[in-house]
């Protein structure tokens, strides 16, 4: 962390290599030949436990599902023939896949874009001189602290038709009780409250240690141009946290498109996996699952979930991309 | 685990990497010592450890150790206790599929059954262990029940059935001016018609609850009792084609349903829904088709503070039946005689009734259902109940249906669209045609 | 709002003259008005108000749920409820609690340590196939989790691990996720400058790490920590997958009590509040560090 003047931070630009150069500068003999084994091997045996343990427990599941894709494999069946891309034809002509993966999205936007935008409010409220700092910044991530059966037990009361708290208030404004579970937009809605509850703290927390490391003469230099708080804000604090979005941007996606619990909870009761009486929140995880175990379609299950993997890929570089073009036009 | 400990040591001193593989040993040993032990291996030296695997409450606490003391060593874990089902059988098809952490004798609901029937192989037959000879035992639906789908193999033995009543609220009755004595109240409903013709008239007195909780329920037990009288199947034939379309009891029981949806007589609530759940205590409905299981879930839903307010009695209709289980022992099992012969205990008469007055689980044998003790036994909650009796007549008179392997799938699916009208998310002219096509979807 | 005076009394003064002093030469704009502080405020009851309503659930009897309007008081039933969990021989609370301890703290120091490191070695080190490797990390996380369920059970399966809490630890013991976060981090926060000095005077790239990049990474070491610590007390699906009742985390406990049978809503909560407690005692200390590790890490690098 530096923030130190003397040693300013390199934070702009895009991620990438350190500036190479005057590395080959005078030195012994052996210490040059030490340190470049060093520099040479020590980069991999530092992300070797990584890999190794990925390569243990999360690739082999991962190929494994694969070859499992390309069957017609029914838990706990006797038999499991090969069936080629078979469920992956099925897959592109199922609505209910299509429709998940609708539903996804709209949540995914739904809890995206709100969160990092009011993390951002808050992290640069954050950033001020602040009485009770310490209570401030604890409180907003206090949400994190909760587990999602918890939240989702919480919210499930606060949604609930007859006797729900926001049913209750809105109806002191003459609204009708509304049936959160019914209908996309609500239920949506109300699955985005709960991840925004969550994680707007924490993605504020994220923003502000980047802001932190804003070097003070930035700003100054920026007022002494005569730029206000906005304009400080949207010209040197905003490209200044790039990266920091990008990553927080990432990490949503990733999260987004495997949403699974807090849906399941929240259309508690028989076949919560349906994600509503006419599927209105199943999300692909959801369908996923769905197909594992209430069908014990695990070959489908398996193509689904491979799928759901490359279009969260594909999401993710795409959502990399629009935000560095996004920051790349300051 | 030996594995990881010796990992660092061959490798040569380089840097933290080796430090964090060390590391992560240490943290390895430090909670090798939590798991297993005796418990989950067992076995050696004539002690036989045996883990029954349930969901709910199935009573058994007094009969393990009565079993335990009749069978020096034998000692009894039971795993599941209070779990509900939509956890417990991804958990045991999991278990099942791998080859690896099923109990020695597992419960089969109703729903899971259907669908393992086709999976026999992973069951150890219990006809080996004698299990045929309890045949007597049992209804002889619920015997066919337990064997697998090529009625080679016996692989599960019934525990208890789910023969319907319907549960009501004295309180509401008496504030729409409706009798309130069990009898009188069965007499209201001698079918269906008659059912909704006094929902009809109740909804009109404006008691601020509705006729019954939720479609779905209602639904399902209408739909079996039409068909177990033709044509003795629900969603697929007994050549497991689908027949969602082709069996008049489905559209009937389904348009039974709209119109009384359409009547405003449903609460709307999905079964098993928090909100659902809280309506036993609020009161928002008067009645609930039952099965006997249920009395256990009702009263620990709606609380001590309504006691005497809920009652039971008989359902309108004749028979009709929803859940109820089996036990049966994984093939993984490797005590599969001694956990064979736990299954003929727990699901003996005598068993049965003790678990009936310990969780009103209604028992499937009818030895039991006709012993005293049973039939004697009132529940105190129901505002002391004759439950054995209310139960135990459908349950004898209760004529066997055939689901296919992959009714769950279907009825949750046709299900759902009816949710989706009390919704008004789905017009009752086109509920229909949707209900057959994602039951088709369902189906694949 | 329960937890306002107990935050606000641990700050020792000589934290706060610190963090008075970095307060000068940091980077934050300006002075909060009075919109800042009512706009906070707000945002701090939002995120407490759902906690703040578990606890009155869980200090109250079991007909709190659903009543209307809705109950907002605490009441005095709190220890009844907790006697109620502690008597209920089926969860295995307390033996819970303290699985989840374990657990968690394992997976917590695991994964700080190997992200710290190997987040150094894709920000601050060159070598060949850095930025594929990178890639593939962020790819992991892609990974729907409950895709592995199946094959990961039978991998435990095979290394005989169903039923212990390796089970739950190992395979946890490194993460994607704070791989790439510990990169981004290390990124703009360790100075290039002072690598390259320290290369400079021979300092070896183990040492760079320990001296140069922990310390400037601390905050975001913390932050994952956290982060770390609360998923793993969090988790239900894999360990409900491979634990047994008996042996359970806390979440395993927790699902015990609230599974359909008799939802008894008022010993759920408090079992919830209780498995809660810890984390937010975790929470406390590790808050503390955060902030007092941006701190630190301005002044030390």
């Amino acid at each position: 962390m530096s923030t130190d003047v003397t040693t300013p931070v390199p934070a702009t630009g895009p991620p990438g290599p350190p500036p190479a150069g005057n590395r080959q500068s005078r030195k012994e003999h052996w210490s040059a030949l030490r340190s470049r084994a060093d520099s040479k091997i020590s980069p991999y045996l530092y992300i070797a436990p990584f890999f190794l343990l990925f390569a243990i427990f999360g690739l082999y599941p991962l190929v494994y599902t694969a070859w499992v894709s390309l069957h017609d494999w029914e838990l706990a069946g006797a038999e499991h023939p090969w069936s080629g891309l078979d469920n992956y034809r099925q897959l592109v002509t199922d609505e209910v896949f299509w429709n998940s993966l609708w539903n996804t999205f709209g949540i995914f936007v739904l809890s995206t874009v709100p969160q990092l935008t009011l993390a951002l409010l808050i992290a640069s409220l954050l950033n001020r001189r602040l009485r009770g700092r310490t209570f401030f910044r604890l409180s907003v991530i206090l949400p994190m602290a909760t587990s999602v059966a918890a939240v989702s037990i919480v919210f499930s009361q606060l949604f609930s038709r007859d006797f729900g708290l926001i049913n209750w208030t809105l109806g002191g404004f003459g609204i009708s009780p509304i049936e959160w579970q019914a209908s996309k937009w609500s239920s949506w809605s109300a699955i985005s409250l709960m991840v925004n509850w969550r994680w707007t703290g924490y993605n504020a927390l994220i923003f502000l240690a980047a802001m932190q490391a804003i070097p003070r003469d930035l700003y100054e230099a920026a007022a002494l141009d005569g730029a206000g708080p906005w304009k400080q804000f949207t010209r040197v604090t905003v490209p200044l946290l790039r990266p920091t979005i990008l990553f927080t941007v990432i990490i949503a996606t990733i999260g987004g498109f495997q949403l699974f619990t807090e849906p399941l909870l929240f259309n508690s009761g028989s076949s919560n996996y349906q994600g509503g009486s006419l599927r209105q929140s199943q999300t692909v995880s959801m369908y996923v699952w769905e197909n594992a175990f209430v069908k014990f379609d695990f070959g489908y299950a398996s193509a689904v979930a491979w799928v759901l993997f490359l279009i969260i890929l594909l999401f993710a570089s795409l959502n990399a991309l629009a935000v560095r073009r996004l920051g790349g036009k300051d | 685990m030996i594995r990881a400990l010796r990992r660092p040591h061959r490798r040569p001193r380089r840097g933290a990497a080796t430090l964090g593989l060390g590391l992560a040993a240490v943290l390895v040993a430090a909670t090798a010592c939590g798991g297993e032990d005796d418990a989950a291996a067992g076995g050696e030296g004539g002690q036989v450890n045996l883990t029954v695997s349930v969901f709910g409450n199935f009573g058994y606490e007094q009969l393990y150790r009565e079993y335990e003391a009749s069978h020096p060593g034998v000692k009894i874990t039971e795993r599941g206790t209070g779990s509900d089902l939509s956890n417990y059988t991804p958990a045991l098809t999991k278990n099942l599929a791998t080859g690896s952490g099923a109990g020695d004798v597992v419960a089969l609901e109703e729903g899971i059954m259907i669908q393992f029937k086709e999976k026999a192989q992973n069951f150890v037959d219990l006809g080996q262990y004698g299990g045929n000879e309890d045949k007597a035992n049992f209804l002889p639906w619920k015997f066919e029940g337990g064997q697998s789908a090529d009625g080679q193999k016996l692989i599960g033995l019934g525990t208890d059935v789910g023969s319907m009543g319907m549960c009501y609220r004295r309180d509401l009755f008496q504030k729409a001016g409706l009798p309130t004595e069990r009898d009188a109240v069965a007499k209201l409903w001698p079918d269906w018609d008659a059912y909704t013709t006094v929902g009809k008239q109740f909804v009109g007195k404006n008691t601020g609850a509705k006729w019954f909780d939720a479609a779905s329920n209602t639904y399902n037990t209408i739909l079996v009792q039409e068909a177990g009288k033709s044509p003795g199947y629900t969603y697929f034939d007994k050549e497991n084609n689908l027949a969602v379309e082709s069996n008049p009891a489905v559209k009937q029981a389904y348009d039974r349903m709209i119109g009384m949806i359409g009547d405003g007589l449903s609460a709307g609530y999905k079964s098993f829904s928090d909100q659902w759940n809280a309506g036993f205590k609020q009161g928002t409905f008067a009645t609930i088709a039952c099965p006997a299981w249920m009395l256990g879930y009702i009263q620990g839903q709606a609380g001590e503070a309504n006691k005497g307010k809920w009652d039971v009695t008989k359902a309108p209709g004749d028979g009709g039946n929803w859940g109820g289980s089996w036990l049966g022992v994984p093939s993984q099992s490797k005590h599969p005689k001694e956990a064979a012969e736990l299954v003929r205990f727990l699901t003996s008469p005598k068993s049965q009734v003790a678990a009936f007055k310990s969780v009103n689980a209604l028992p499937s044998s009818p030895v039991a259902l006709d012993d005293p003790a049973t039939k004697a036994f009132k529940n105190p909650y129901f505002n002391d109940a004759p439950v054995g009796e209310i139960f135990g007549t459908g349950a004898k008179e209760l004529q066997p249906v055939y689901f296919g392997p992959r009714n769950q799938a279907v009825r949750d699916a046709v299900e759902s669209t009816l949710l989706a009208v009390q919704q008004g998310k789905l017009k009752p002219e086109e509920a229909w045609s949707r209900a057959v096509r994602d039951a088709e979807q369902a189906a694949r | 709002m329960v937890l306002a005076a107990p935050v606000e009394g641990t700050d020792d003064p000589a934290a706060t003259r610190r963090r008075r002093k970095s307060r000068e030469s940091g980077a934050e704009v300006g002075k909060a008005g009075p919109l800042v502080y009512i706009m906070l405020a707000l945002g701090a009851a939002l995120s407490v108000f759902p906690l703040y309503f578990m606890f009155v659930v869980a200090t109250r009897t079991n007909d709190t749920i659903g009543s209307l309007p809705p109950v907002l008081t605490p009441g005095g039933q709190l220890g009844d409820n907790v006697q109620r969990l502690l008597d209920n021989e089926d969860a295995h609370f307390l033996r819970g609690l303290l699985n989840s301890v374990l657990v968690s703290a394992s997976v917590t120091i695991a994964v700080v340590l190997f992200s710290t490191l190997a987040g150094f070695a894709f920000a601050k080190l060159r070598f060949r196939g850095r930025n594929a490797l990178l890639l593939v990390i962020v790819a992991t996380m892609a990974i729907p989790v409950q895709l592995g369920l199946i094959p990961l059970y039978i991998l435990m399966v095979e290394l005989g691990w169903v039923g212990e809490l390796k089970a739950v630890i190992v395979p946890f013991l490194v993460s994607g996720f704070g791989v790439f976060m510990m990169r981004q981090y290390a990124a703009s926060a360790v100075s290039d400058e002072l690598i390259e000095a320290a290369k400079v005077d021979g300092c070896s790239t183990l040492r760079i790490y320990w001296n140069v990049v922990l310390p400037a990474v601390r905050p975001a070491a913390a932050v994952l920590g956290l982060f770390t610590f609360m998923q793993t007390w969090n988790d239900f699906l894999w360990p409900y997958s491979v634990l047994n009742q008996d042996q359970p985390t806390v979440q395993l406990s927790l699902a015990t009590l609230s599974s359909g049978y008799y939802s008894d809503f008022s010993q759920i909560f408090a079992g919830t509040a209780l498995a809660t407690l810890p984390l937010l005692m975790v929470f406390l200390l590790f808050g503390r560090q955060i902030i007092g590790g941006i701190m630190e890490g301005a002044l030390k690098a």
